[in-house]
């Protein structure tokens, strides 16, 4: 009885979070078009102006709107942090199912691999990429795929050895199935609800990734914004113009907070088992 | 005695599984930084580098050899435990010295963080699940999932303008290695340690109390408490120590994160730690630096993962 | 352990921690001057003859005399010298002061001083400064105390090259180099200036001590610690918070509110520095001249001193620093004027038209990389071009520039004091900051006059000559010149801040009320 009143009340929240998450989602996709202002075009005659109506979260030290650059660097992060985690998620189960179903030493061989990556402090590699490949959002999208890869290929790697023994599964191949149908039709579907969690929680922390890359002067290039960039930048005339980078702070971490929420009432919907926010 | 031998036996096989990865990651840092751009020449030489300047540094770095050459010179010298000298960030510094001195002050800074975070987590984590559905618990874990929404810097920033510069309770800046003084070491890493420690510390309190919560409502619980357990005795040797087995892996995995984060942090409270100094080693292009830097970190990781093993292996004997 | 104890032994150890802990402390920073080096981390060497760093040279002005000085208006005096006189147009004598003891308590005689140049002009010693002191013949002993320097042909900027600034003919201690070997001298440097290295820790920072033998008298405050501090926001967030005594630099964009504050003094003065967008004028599109005068005359340079310093500098008039003494009445041109329809009707003289791309590498900070930023997308707007920003860190940016690889790219020099090391070493055919592969038989005459004028007016005309022409044919876009900054605690007095960024060198007569 309690244990359904816990979920109802992780649901609540879910609930919350998804509003949050639909409401960020809405404004990233239609607020850019909304917004009579550019994100790159300067207006040098409201530099660093406070917030007020037509500048909801004032101006940075271009005159640009920090509403508007926030929506379109909004925009950036998120492609970033999602192409980057969708790239991990793909990769990553291919070499997580490959190791389940076959073994052998290329499964062998990508598995060590992601072992490798995931020994790697997130962050270092994130940086390390940054110094060797140079900046850009390619590269961050390259960094945010291998700080995940071993992820997705541990959590699809264990939850395929979970599945591959299930009656169904047996029923399949001595059916005939082709091992491509298998994997595809069968092991696939049975895996797919944890990885969609992790997917979530994934883009909420390549966003972080993103922003300390950026913060850091590695991230997306100027005069492009990304929610990184904008706090760098907001942190340099903190001082002058506090609202840069506490605002978007907040946002950030508000757009971020529903999206984890999200993933967690996602997490308890789908898959109570799987424990471990990795 | 048959205890003890199985357990030396998996701890010289994870030796053995770390040391090959390290020695493996150790290869990748290599040649990876050698195919970017750059050149450590330019950051020992500055604005005034001409070329008989730069000519003269790659001699005497030998960055003239073909790269198996140095990276054989390197992994010999490694194996011995010799690293080299600093090119650029400390020239001339033996690097086991200089990554020497910096290690104390990152450990103390992740240990005191993953402290701080264990402390709140078990705390908050415990009165969520055992109050469960209730205001405090609702406060906590949304506190929790705010912990992890936050980037690192941010908090550091949030947290110099309102407790060091607003209210004047700890220093904005500079950190007393832990060998001079243990209490100044406490006191100037409190802030880098929290700002480190929050996003672990919310991904702890979240795995915890579900953890407990699943462990509350088993068979063996009802049973126990059937029996007439006080509901203390039945908490500790019952719930939690099932819980603590999620608990302990989430550590394991959270310190990747935990030192990737020194990385800023480091920066920003200016504490002397290994990540402030890779992060400059990379920028200035000083190869044996970042390699010995980046082998330190792989070093950590593994081994914390390979305790982490240990432990659970313990709690959980059927996992061996 | 009790509390009390606990306290005294970080009290005591204060000195060799990087920083104090909190404000029980406070007793002890009485002794100790805490000098945040802000922005850099790296120190290489604090060997003049091998330092290029700007922050060796922070930390090397307080260890180090040179034979002569900049006093606070700029003018050349002695310093190690007590006078110098021509004797003829290739001869200069300088009469040395008596008494004066290196650090490690030998004297100071004219065998030091020829030792410590001759040094920097071999080639073995490879010294960045080479170039400074090569056209010397030979240095003369007269007497223990006469030394006369003799060049080849007339040579201006030597005596600007004598100072202790960043020229790398600082005197060192023969005895003591020859004893500990250039290595060892490297992180020990023995000098005759009023500090010492106590302890240098690699990318942390240097423990200076007085030396109480220094000619200039001993430092009021004995001990100092100089913390390498990587972000110039943490080093002012040091300052409020009361870490430190005394910055190297400020974060531009906090100036006005620092200076409103009582917690913190603010110094100011305009600089010796350029910040300039480099052209590679052997690569398209840089390499017509009209268009770089178009892209010249497409962005307001007054518009990036208000959005990328916030005011704290100026536009530099010509190729030199305003604060420089060669620098007079402003050069007056209509190429370095904002003005979009001369930019394009000069654009149409040439053969790159609307829609042009070009590449402009950016580096380094945020506000470093706004000169880019607007750069882009005025020229752009005005002259319809397709121009990008590529960022990168600033070694693989500079290791492009030497190599030639590049379009264009924001660059700048710090603490120069002669104008030839600025329009020199930039537009001459052999400069070696000429990463523009700019070569011009017309300004390579002039720099040569200039270079052979020892007389302080006439060198003026010469490179104002030598900026006209520069202006002319545009192979650089001079941007603005911005001030130097420094942050003290309230209670600091006795810091003279100098226009080419001084450090150490005013440490002696720093007192903390």
């Amino acid at each position: 009885m309690k244990l359904n009143l816990a979920t109802a009340m992780s649901n609540k929240l879910a609930l919350i979070g998804g509003c949050v998450t639909g409401i960020v989602a809405l404004a990233v996709v239609f607020g850019p078009w909304l917004s009579p202002y550019s994100p790159t075009e300067a207006d040098f005659l409201a530099l660093l102006a406070p917030p007020s109506l037509s500048h909801p979260l004032g101006t940075d030290s271009f005159g640009r709107d920090v509403l508007t650059r926030v929506l379109y660097g909004a925009r950036i992060s998120l492609a970033v942090s999602i192409s980057g985690v969708l790239a991990a998620a793909v990769f990553g189960v291919i070499i997580g199912m490959m190791a389940a179903w076959r073994g052998g030493l290329w499964s062998a061989v990508a598995m060590r691999f992601c072992d490798l990556l995931f020994s790697f402090p997130s962050f270092v590699l994130a940086l390390f990429m940054m110094v060797v490949l140079g900046y850009g959002v390619v590269n961050i999208a390259i960094a945010i795929a291998l700080i995940y890869m071993p992820i997705f290929a541990r959590l699809s790697r264990n939850m395929a050895l979970l599945v591959k023994d299930e009656p169904y599964v047996h029923a399949a191949i001595l059916m005939g199935q082709p091992t491509h149908s298998v994997l595809l039709r069968e092991i696939l579907p049975n895996i797919a609800a944890p990885v969609f969690v992790q997917i979530a929680l994934g883009v909420a922390f390549g966003i972080v990734i993103e922003a300390g890359l950026s913060f850091l002067g590695l991230g997306v290039q100027p005069p492009n914004p990304s929610l990184g960039t904008i706090m760098a930048d907001g942190r340099e005339y903190f001082q002058r113009a506090p609202w840069v980078l506490t605002l978007t702070g907040m946002v950030v971490s508000i757009a971020l907070l529903g999206l984890n929420l999200l993933s967690d009432g996602l997490r308890d919907v789908m898959d109570p088992k799987l424990r471990a926010r990795l | 005695m048959r205890e003890l031998i199985s357990l030396l036996a998996r701890v010289a096989q994870g030796a053995g599984a770390i040391l090959l990865l390290a020695l493996l990651g150790a290869a990748a840092v290599f040649f990876a930084m050698r195919a970017g751009h750059g050149d450590p020449a330019l950051a020992v030489l500055g604005d005034m580098a001409t070329p008989e300047t730069i000519a003269a540094f790659r001699l005497k770095w030998q960055l003239n050899d073909p790269l198996l050459v140095q990276f054989w010179r390197w992994l010999s010298g490694a194996l011995i435990g010799d690293f080299g000298a600093s090119m650029v960030v400390a020239t001339g510094e033996p690097i086991v010295k200089l990554v020497g001195s910096r290690l104390p002050n990152t450990l103390f800074v992740g240990a005191y963080a993953l402290a701080l975070a264990l402390v709140i987590s078990l705390i908050a984590g415990t009165i969520s699940a055992l109050r469960h559905g209730k205001l405090i618990d609702s406060a906590s874990t949304s506190l929790a999932v705010l912990g992890i929404s936050m980037p690192d810097f941010w908090l550091s920033y949030a947290l110099i303008y309102a407790l060091a510069l607003g209210l004047g309770i700890f220093p904005s800046y500079g950190f007393t290695t832990p060998s001079l003084s243990l209490a100044g070491a406490l006191y100037s890493g409190f802030l880098p340690a929290l700002a480190i420690a929050a996003p672990m510390a919310a991904a702890f309190t979240r795995i915890l109390r579900t953890a407990l919560l699943e462990t509350l409502f088993r068979d063996h619980v009802r049973v126990a408490r059937s029996l007439g357990h006080s509901e203390n005795f039945i908490f500790l040797h019952h719930v939690f120590r099932n819980a603590l087995i999620p608990y302990v892996t989430v550590i394991g995995l959270q310190v990747r994160y935990l030192l990737g984060g020194t990385v800023v942090v480091e920066r920003i409270f200016g504490v002397n730690g290994v990540g402030s100094l890779m992060v400059d080693a990379a920028f200035a292009r000083d190869y044996p630096l970042v390699q010995a830097c980046a082998l330190v970190f792989l070093a950590c990781v593994l081994l914390v993962n390979f305790a982490v093993d240990l432990i659970c292996t313990r709690l959980d004997p059927r996992r061996a | 352990m009790n509390r009390r104890n606990a306290l005294g032994l970080i009290g005591g150890s204060i000195g060799a921690a990087a920083l104090p802990w909190g404000t029980t402390a406070a007793w002890a920073q009485a002794q100790t001057l805490r000098a945040g080096v802000t922005g850099f981390t790296v120190i290489n060497t604090l060997d003049p003859a091998k330092a290029s760093l700007i922050p060796e040279n922070y930390i090397m002005y307080g260890i180090f005399n040179a034979l002569l000085k900049f006093n606070d208006k700029m003018e050349v005096v002695g310093d190690l010298a007590e006078s110098f006189q021509a004797i003829d147009a290739t001869t200069l004598e300088f009469k040395l002061r008596r008494g004066v003891k290196f650090q490690d308590g030998s004297d100071f005689t004219a065998d030091d001083v020829k030792f410590s140049i001759e040094r920097v002009a071999d080639e073995k010693t490879a010294s960045p400064n080479r170039s400074k002191v090569a056209p010397i013949s030979e240095i003369k002993i007269i007497d223990p105390f006469t030394v006369r320097i003799v060049t080849k042909a007339p040579y201006g900027p030597l005596i600007n090259y004598l100072t202790n600034t960043r020229t790398g003919t600082q005197i060192i201690s023969r005895k003591a180099l020859e004893a500990m070997g250039p290595e060892a001298f490297a992180r020990r440097p023995v000098g005759t200036g009023r500090y010492m290295v106590k302890e240098w820790k690699p990318n942390e920072g240097v423990e200076l001590v007085g030396f109480p033998g220094a000619f200039e008298g001993a430092p009021k405050i004995m001990s100092v610690n100089c913390p390498f501090i990587a972000e110039e926001s943490s080093g002012m967030t040091a300052i409020l918070g009361n870490q430190i005594d005394l910055t190297s630099t400020a974060p531009f964009a906090d100036v006005p509110s620092l200076e409103k504050r009582s917690d913190v003094k603010v110094l100011k003065q305009p600089g010796l520095n350029t910040r300039y967008i480099a052209l590679n004028n052997k690569r398209a599109p840089f390499d017509d001249v009209h268009f770089r005068r178009a892209v010249s005359m497409a962005f307001d340079r007054d518009l990036l001193v208000k959005a990328v310093i916030f005011g704290e500098g100026v536009v530099t008039p010509g190729v030199l620093p305003p604060a420089h003494w060669a620098e007079g009445k402003p050069v007056a041109s209509d190429f370095l004027k904002f003005n979009p329809e001369k930019a394009r009707a000069e654009m149409a003289l040439g053969k790159y038209k609307a829609g042009q791309e070009g590449v402009v590498l950016i580096w380094g900070s945020n506000w470093w990389r706004r000169i880019g930023e607007i750069f882009v997308g005025q020229v752009n707007q005005v002259l319809g071009t397709k121009l990008t920003l590529q960022a990168m860190d600033f070694n693989a940016a500079f290791a492009r520039a030497k190599a030639g690889d590049y379009d264009a790219m924001v660059m700048g020099w710090l603490g120069l004091v002669d104008p030839d090391e600025y329009i020199g070493e930039m537009l001459g055919s052999k400069g070696f900051r000429n990463i523009h592969h700019y070569s011009s038989a017309k300004m390579d005459a002039i720099l040569d006059r200039g270079r052979a004028e020892v007389d302080r007016a006439k060198r003026f005309a010469v490179y104002r000559e030598a900026e006209m022409l520069a202006i002319e044919e545009m192979p650089v876009l001079s941007c603005f010149t911005s001030n130097v900054h420094n942050l003290t605690r309230p209670n600091l007095k006795g810091f003279t801040q100098m226009a080419y960024s001084n450090f150490a060198d005013q440490f002696g007569t720093i007192t903390l009320s």
